[in-house]
């Protein structure tokens, strides 16, 4: 599963990690084309992490190749070329308390043979205005801000965000969206590791969906949608279970959800028409109607039996 | 109520810091000024030898001098040989070597038959004058003294010759002492804390996926500790000779002693790091390695009062050294000594770097 381009950055082949009697990552396989954003789909504890931090040369793969950019993971040599062209944004990270916005990215700059100008950062991720505050007194957002910052300083090919809107508030979760869209226009390939189906859906070109360490499904959001996610469905707001019995009898089989609304599933564009015809003749029509695609929440319910919450956990 | 006593349970430091601190300062503490066990050490040359038997043996008079001294229970009486022909130097080197008071007695030859005809004797105390216990001392050898030579007129006196070539108070013994004693904290908390801190804040992590290696981060943060020891050893010594006008020497033992010494500290919080998850644990294994450390190797007084099985454990002290080592280099002016121990610090700190930057899990295998 390459994406827009054929040139991989990333490919991985029957990987595995196994600590002790725990199977991490089970004999995984993909690839990542050169400007994608490839999001890596799951709960916690579905071997997402671990998947990432071998290929940021931080784990040792038990079984398995993989490489990024090229070079060999698992080769001591190949690890130093990689450090230094990829970036990281580690999940739940934070940068030094007491450097101030400006510095921190300057402290992590230093880290490599040549790095790019603290300013052109700070504009990138929209923090010109917090450019010499202390870290510890940014909120939560903006410290995710520094964190992507940090990621690109030696101006990467490839960046791996691991989770990196996990706890933010909606708004912050749209500023980080906001500038993966901006690295993507770069050119930048991006790795995303989230259990949020919605920014899987949003922001990849392609998406892996692992659980318990195997990959499960992998195709762009639409391909998974369609292959995987079932049928769209006809949603009439509020109208409760009186409204279930001023149904049409030939209607596909209808369900009354919470907030009493009726889910009604259909299969293509006639069925539409022809529910709205027969709801045209009864006093239903009143009430709001809306077409529902399915997400990739439907994809994942399909393919396990189970919803991810939004911490992250299997329900 | 329930709430509080759990996070209390959970949090290491906070255990330290409110059951293992105040255990270990009344453990510490009573061992060292506790019950009156403590003892003066006094060392007594016997020079009244009865050479008609062989090998010459001490006369029984003077024996049993020596036998009342000890029987006090006050002294903890260690033996010179009369072979010895400069008893002084050799009390000198050997109370330094073992960490006693430097207080010798000389029942001089001739005791015996002196005294059976009933003509005067001195036996000769030599003792440092500044030394904090040589009033108390020098009162009980006198009253033993006298109450050996029984009643009538005193023929049986105790000479005190003052063995004190410099006059070192308090503070002059003090000032190295907190110089060893902010090495140690600032080593070992700063190794300790950084490491614990910086993991659970994933920069360590981070740091990880950069081009930066361990041993180049291991050498950043111990050339940081060094810097700090730097700063903060000039404050202390400015605040020393101004305040207290404490004259101590700095040259190339010091210097080396405490390059060593800010080595070896954030050496051993390295090693101590691969043992805590995060900032909590650190601390609290941080407050249990350097509170036991400061207080037995001798920072703020002299190990001579404590216990024998405490002076045992001080000498396996990394503290121990380097506080014995800035006092021979600063205050004693004893370069040989000073040297013996900058070797045996920096001995210590490369073997505690080198086990920290093996140990130390870099990655997050």
């Amino acid at each position: 599963m390459l994406g827009s381009s054929q040139e991989p950055i990333v490919e991985v082949e029957s990987l595995t990690k196994k600590y002790d009697t725990l199977l991490a990552v089970d004999s995984i396989s993909f690839q990542i084309g050169k400007g994608n954003v490839f999001a890596f789909l799951g709960p916690n504890g579905a071997g997402k992490t671990t998947t990432v931090e071998i290929l940021e040369c931080l784990r040792t793969p038990t079984s398995g190749r993989a490489t990024v950019l090229g070079y060999d993971v698992s080769q001591r040599s190949a690890q130093a070329e990689i450090r230094k062209r990829i970036g990281v944004l580690p999940q739940d990270f934070n940068a030094i308390d007491r450097l101030t916005v400006r510095e921190n990215i300057d402290y992590f700059g230093a880290m490599f043979d040549s790095s790019l100008d603290a300013d052109e950062l700070i504009e990138l991720v929209d923090l010109k205005e917090k450019r010499d505050e202390q870290f510890k007194k940014l909120s939560g957002g903006l410290k995710q801000r520094v964190g992507l910052a940090v990621s690109l300083v030696n101006d990467p090919q490839l960046v791996f965000l691991d989770e990196p809107t996990t706890g933010l508030d909606p708004k912050a979760r749209r500023d980080v969206w906001k500038i993966v869209e901006q690295l993507k226009r770069r050119g930048k390939t991006i790795f995303l590791t989230t259990h949020y189906m919605d920014e899987a859906e949003y922001l990849a070109d392609t998406v892996s969906i692992i659980d318990h360490g195997k990959i499960i499904a992998s195709g762009t959001p639409g391909q998974l949608i369609d292959s995987h996610g079932g049928r769209k469905t006809l949603v009439i707001r509020g109208i409760g279970g009186e409204g279930m019995d001023l149904l049409p009898r030939d209607l596909p089989k209808a369900e009354l959800k919470s907030a009493g609304d009726i889910h009604i599933p259909i299969n293509n564009g006639a069925d539409v028409s022809r529910i709205l015809i027969a709801i045209g003749q009864t006093s239903l029509g009143t009430h709001e109607i809306e077409v529902r695609r399915p997400t990739l929440d439907d994809v994942f319910l399909n393919l396990t039996g189970r919803r991810v919450t939004e911490e992250g956990e299997l329900a | 109520m329930k709430g509080h006593v759990k996070s209390w349970f959970r949090s290491r430091s906070t255990i330290f810091w409110t059951i293992a601190f105040p255990v270990l300062l009344i453990l510490l503490f009573g061992s060292i000024f506790g019950g009156g066990s403590s003892k003066f050490d006094l060392y007594v040359q016997n020079q009244d030898l009865n050479v008609s038997v062989s090998p010459p043996a001490p006369t029984q008079l003077s024996q049993a001098y020596v036998k009342a001294l000890g029987d006090t229970g006050a002294f903890n009486v260690l033996t010179v040989s009369a072979d010895v022909s400069d008893p002084l130097s050799f009390v000198r080197n050997d109370a330094r070597l073992h960490n006693r008071g430097q207080r010798l007695l000389v029942v001089p030859s001739g005791f015996n038959s002196t005294l059976s005809i009933g003509q005067p004797v001195n036996v000769t105390l030599f003792m440092d004058q500044t030394d904090q216990a040589s009033a108390s001392l020098a009162g009980i050898v006198s009253a033993v003294t006298s109450a050996f030579a029984g009643q009538g007129p005193p023929i049986l006196n105790v000479q005190q010759i003052s063995i004190v070539t410099q006059r070192i108070r308090y503070i002059d013994f003090f000032i190295p002492g907190v110089i060893g004693m902010t090495l140690l904290t600032s080593g070992v908390f700063g190794a300790v804390s950084t490491n614990g801190r910086y993991r659970e804040l994933k920069i360590i992590k981070k740091l990880a996926t950069t081009p930066l290696s361990k041993v180049e981060w291991i050498l950043g943060m111990i050339g940081y500790q060094m810097f700090l020891a730097a700063i903060s050893i000039t404050v202390i010594l400015a605040v020393g000779r101004f305040v207290f006008n404490v004259t101590a020497t700095i040259d190339i033992y010091t210097i080396a002693l405490v390059a060593a010494a800010a080595l070896l500290f954030p050496g051993i919080g390295m090693v101590l790091a691969n043992f805590v998850k995060d900032a909590d644990g650190a601390e609290a294994a941080a407050n249990a390695i350097t509170f036991p450390m400061m207080f037995l190797a001798g920072t703020f007084w002299p190990r001579e009062t404590m216990p024998d099985f405490l002076k045992t454990a001080a000498g396996y002290l990394p503290l121990t050294y380097v506080n014995d080592g800035l006092r021979d280099a600063m205050i004693y002016l004893d370069p040989a000594r000073a040297l013996n121990n900058t070797i045996i610090t920096l001995g210590l700190a490369l073997l505690f770097v080198v086990l920290g930057s093996v140990l130390m899990n870099w990655k997050e295998e």
